[in-house]
C-alpha cells in the first residue's frame, strides 16, 4: 500500500514537474537570464558607439566609476525625495478616495468609475495630460492663476516646481491603485464592528481611528509595499513633464540608466547603474518584506 | 456568439486567401521596403514620392513608418532597434549630425559597392557640405534628402508699420524686438524664440552665437575649448534677452516646432528655425501669418560675421535589411534632383543640389530661396563624433539648465566644460 502511494505521489511530482517545466523555462528565458546578462555587462566596456573596443572585460571599473559619479548620487537623490513625497501621497489620497467609494451611495458607478480610470491610463499619457496642465502659456493651472488674479508660474523649468508638479501628478496617477487595494481592505471589516461602537455611542471619527485604521493596517502596508516598489522605479511621468529639466534637476535613476544606456549608448556604465539601482531596490522591499511577515496577523491575536 | 466569430474568421481566411492569390498573379516578386521618417520631416509628402516610386517601379510597394517629432526621440526608438540589428527598416532618414555615429556602429550599410564607378561623380552633384557630412572614413554611409540651415523668420507686416529693417546684428533684433513689442501692447507677443528646452535644437541656441563671435567648441589640434572668452558670449546674448523680456520667461520649455506654431499664430515676431517653417506658414489652414513672414540670414554680432548650424537629413541603408539592393535604388531615388524639386514645392525643404535654388517653379513656392544658398554654403556642423549624443546631452542639458535660471552662466560653463572633456580630448 506504501509503495503505491509514493508510487502516485512519484508521478504526482513528476506530472507537477512537467507542468511547471514551461513556466520555469519562460521565466527564464526573459528574468534569470537578462539579469545574468546585466550582471555580466556591468563589469565590462561596451560602448555601442565605439565597437572596436570589443567590449573587455574591465572588472570593477564601472562600479568605481559610479562611486565618483555626482549625477548618479543626485538622481539617487532626486528618486528618494519622490518616493518620500509620493508613497505616503497616494496611500493618503487613496485612503480618502477609498472612503468615499466605498459610502453607500445609490449610484456607484461613477465613483468606481473615477478610481479605476487613473489607474487603467498609461504612465506617459498622464505625463503628458499633466505637463499640459502644468505647460507655462496653454496650461489650465496658469490659467486658473491668471483668472484669480496671480502671476504665472514657470512650473515646468524651475527646480522647485518642477518637482511639485510632478509629484501632483504622480499622487493622481498612483493613489487609485492605493484605494483599489485599501477598498478591498475596508470590505473585509466586519459591519458588526461598527454597530456595536454606535451602540456604545462612539462619534464616527472615533470609529475611524478604532475600527477603520487599526483593521485596514495590513492593507495599508501592503499598498505602501507596493507604491515603494513602482516609486523607486519612477519614470515615465517625469521623462514626459520634463524629461529630467531643468538640467537634470529632476532627473531619476530610471531616467539617468535610459539616457546613458538608450540615448549614450553606454551599455556596460548603465549596466552597472542597473545593478545598483536594482541591488538598492531589493535592500528596500526585503526590510519592508520583514516588517511585514512580522506583523499583521502575528500582532492580531 | 461563436458562430459569428466562425463566419468572420472563415470569411477572413478567404479573403487572405484571394488576396495572395491576387498579388501573386500581378507581380512577380513583391519586394516590400518600409522607409523611417520623423513626424517633422513632412512623412505625407514622403508618403506621396513613395507612391510615385511604387507606380514606376512595379514589383515594390513601400511602407512609410513614421518616428517622433525630434531628431533624439527618433535616434532613441532607432538605437533599439539597431541594437537589436533588426531587419523591419530598410531605409532610414538620418539627421546631418548622425553619419558618423552610425559609420561607428556599422547600422548604415556603406554605399560604395552600389555606387560602383560613378560614385565620385555622383557625390560630386551635391553641396560640399552635405557630401563631406555623408562621407565617413572615405566610405559613404548616406545619401543627402533634404538640406536645413536656420535662418531668421520675422514678420514683415509688423517690423513695416513700426519702421524696423530686419536685423543684421543681435543687438538690432533686441531693439527692434523691444520697439515692435512696446508700441504693439500685445501681452501675448513674444519677441524672439529659439529652441530651449532639452533637445537636440537647443545645441545650435548654444553653438551659433558662439561661432558667430568668432569662437569654436575645439582648436585646430580638436582639443575642447571653452575656455575662451567666445564661448560665454551666448550666455550673455541669451540672459540679456531675458533680462529685456525679448524671450519669454519659459523658454527652457520651448522646443522647434512649438516655435513655428506660436510663430504661426501671431504670437512672435522673430523666430530661430529651421527651412520647414516657410511652408506651414504659408499654406496650413491655421496660419494667422500667410503673406506677412520674412526670412533672412541669422543676425550675427557684427552685421559681417554671422553663423548658422547646418541641418539636413540624409538616407542610411540599414545595414541588417534584406533587401539592400532595392533600398539603395529607393534612396537613389529620393536623393535626385526631380525628388529634391517636388520635396522643395511640397514642403519648402532646402535642395541639397545647387542649380534647384534658381529653378523658376521653386523660387515662385518659396522666393526667399534666392538668398537661401548663400546661407547653406556657409552654415557650420556640429561636432562630428561617434559620440555626438553625448556631446549633444551636455550642451543642451546645460543650455537648458542655464535658460531656466537653474545654472549660473559660470556653472553651466564649468559642467559642460567637465563632461565634454570625457568625450572630446
Amino acid at each position: 500500500m506504501a509503495t503505491r502511494l509514493s508510487s502516485l505521489e512519484r508521478s504526482e511530482r513528476r506530472l507537477g514537474i512537467a507542468l511547471l517545466a514551461p513556466a520555469f523555462a519562460l521565466l527564464s528565458g526573459v528574468v534569470l537570464y537578462p539579469i545574468y546578462n546585466l550582471i555580466r555587462m556591468s563589469f565590462s566596456e561596451n560602448k555601442l558607439t565605439e565597437p572596436w573596443l570589443a567590449k573587455p572585460w574591465i572588472g570593477f571599473e564601472n562600479y568605481a566609476k559610479a562611486m565618483g559619479d555626482e549625477r548618479l548620487w543626485e538622481a539617487t537623490w532626486h528618486t528618494l525625495l519622490y518616493v518620500i513625497v509620493t508613497v505616503p501621497g497616494a496611500v493618503a489620497l487613496g485612503l480618502g478616495l477609498a472612503l468615499l467609494a466605498n459610502q453607500p451611495f445609490r449610484v456607484k458607478w461613477p465613483v468606481r468609475l473615477g478610481l479605476l480610470l487613473p489607474w487603467a491610463l498609461p504612465l506617459v499619457f498622464a505625463g503628458l495630460i499633466f505637463r499640459w496642465f502644468f505647460e507655462y502659456q496653454q496650461g489650465l493651472v496658469n490659467n486658473a492663476l491668471i483668472w484669480i488674479g496671480l502671476p504665472p508660474v514657470n512650473w515646468l523649468t524651475q527646480e522647485g516646481p518642477a518637482f511639485f508638479a510632478i509629484c501632483v501628478a504622480i499622487i493622481w496617477k498612483t493613489s487609485s491603485f492605493a484605494a483599489l487595494v485599501l477598498l478591498a481592505g475596508l470590505q473585509t471589516i466586519p459591519k458588526s464592528l461598527y454597530e456595536a461602537a454606535e451602540v456604545d455611542g462612539a462619534s464616527k471619527w472615533q470609529q475611524f481611528w478604532e475600527i477603520t485604521l487599526p483593521m485596514l493596517k495590513p492593507a495599508i502596508i501592503v499598498a505602501l509595499i507596493f507604491r515603494t516598489i513602482t516609486a523607486i522605479q519612477t519614470f515615465d511621468i517625469p521623462k514626459a513633464m520634463t524629461d529630467g529639466g531643468p538640467g537634470n534637476a529632476t532627473e531619476t535613476l530610471a531616467m539617468y540608466i535610459h539616457k546613458t544606456t538608450i540615448d549614450s549608448l553606454d551599455f556596460g556604465y548603465g549596466s552597472t547603474l542597473a545593478v545598483l539601482m536594482f541591488v538598492a531596490s531589493a535592500i528596500l522591499t526585503s526590510i519592508y518584506l520583514r516588517h511585514t511577515r512580522r506583523d499583521p496577523s502575528a500582532g492580531r491575536h | 456568439m461563436r458562430k459569428r466569430i466562425f463566419l468572420s474568421l472563415s470569411a477572413s481566411f478567404v479573403l487572405g486567401l484571394a488576396m495572395s492569390v491576387s498579388t501573386a498573379s500581378i507581380s512577380v516578386a513583391q519586394t516590400t521596403l518600409r522607409i523611417f521618417t520623423g513626424g517633422q520631416q513632412r512623412p505625407d509628402v514622403m508618403r506621396k514620392i513613395a507612391d510615385d516610386y511604387e507606380k514606376r517601379t512595379p514589383g515594390v510597394k513601400i511602407e512609410v513608418e513614421v518616428g517622433g517629432a525630434t531628431s533624439e526621440q527618433q535616434q532613441q526608438y532607432l538605437n533599439t532597434v539597431l541594437a537589436s540589428k533588426d531587419s523591419a527598416l530598410d531605409v532610414i532618414l538620418i539627421d546631418v549630425i548622425r553619419p558618423a555615429q552610425w559609420a561607428a556602429a556599422q547600422w548604415a550599410e556603406p554605399l560604395d559597392a552600389f555606387l560602383g564607378a560613378d560614385k565620385d561623380k555622383i557625390m560630386a552633384r551635391y553641396l560640399p557640405a552635405y557630401r563631406e557630412a555623408n562621407i565617413v572614413g572615405g566610405k559613404v554611409i548616406a545619401l543627402p534628402y533634404f538640406a536645413d540651415a536656420q535662418f531668421l523668420y520675422y514678420r514683415k507686416d509688423l517690423l513695416e508699420k513700426h519702421g524696423v529693417q530686419p536685423p543684421k546684428t543681435w543687438a538690432e533684433l533686441q531693439a527692434g524686438a523691444e520697439k515692435v513689442m512696446k508700441a504693439e501692447g500685445n501681452p501675448n507677443l513674444s519677441g524672439f524664440q529659439t529652441a530651449g528646452a532639452p533637445i537636440e535644437g537647443t545645441v545650435c541656441t548654444y553653438l551659433v552665437p558662439m561661432w558667430g563671435a568668432g569662437g569654436a567648441l575645439t582648436n585646430a589640434q580638436g582639443q575642447l575649448a571653452l575656455n575662451t572668452a567666445e564661448a560665454r558670449r551666448p550666455f550673455q546674448l541669451w540672459a540679456d534677452m531675458k533680462a529685456a523680456n525679448v524671450t519669454p520667461p519659459n523658454l527652457a520649455e520651448i522646443p522647434t516646432d512649438r516655435i513655428r506654431q506660436n510663430f504661426q499664430a501671431g504670437n512672435l515676431l522673430f523666430a530661430m528655425n529651421w527651412g520647414y517653417v516657410w511652408q506651414r506658414t504659408q499654406n496650413d489652414a491655421d496660419s494667422q501669418i500667410k503673406d506677412k513672414v520674412g526670412v533672412v540670414p541669422l543676425p550675427g554680432f557684427t552685421a559681417d560675421r554671422a553663423a548658422t548650424c547646418i541641418g539636413g537629413w540624409q538616407l542610411a541603408v540599414s545595414a541588417f535589411s534584406k533587401n539592400k539592393k532595392a533600398a539603395f535604388d529607393f534612396a537613389m531615388y529620393l536623393s535626385s534632383p526631380e525628388v529634391a524639386k517636388a520635396q522643395a514645392i511640397a514642403a519648402s525643404h532646402l535642395p541639397v543640389f545647387p542649380e534647384i535654388y534658381s529653378d523658376p517653379d521653386v523660387l515662385k513656392a518659396n522666393p526667399w530661396f534666392a538668398q537661401a544658398l548663400p546661407v547653406v554654403q556657409t552654415a557650420r556642423s556640429r561636432p562630428v563624433s561617434p559620440a555626438y549624443p553625448r556631446v549633444s546631452e551636455v550642451i543642451r542639458t546645460n543650455m537648458n539648465a542655464f535658460l531656466a535660471g537653474a545654472k549660473t552662466a559660470d556653472a553651466a560653463l564649468a559642467d559642460m566644460t567637465r563632461d565634454l572633456s570625457q568625450v572630446i580630448r
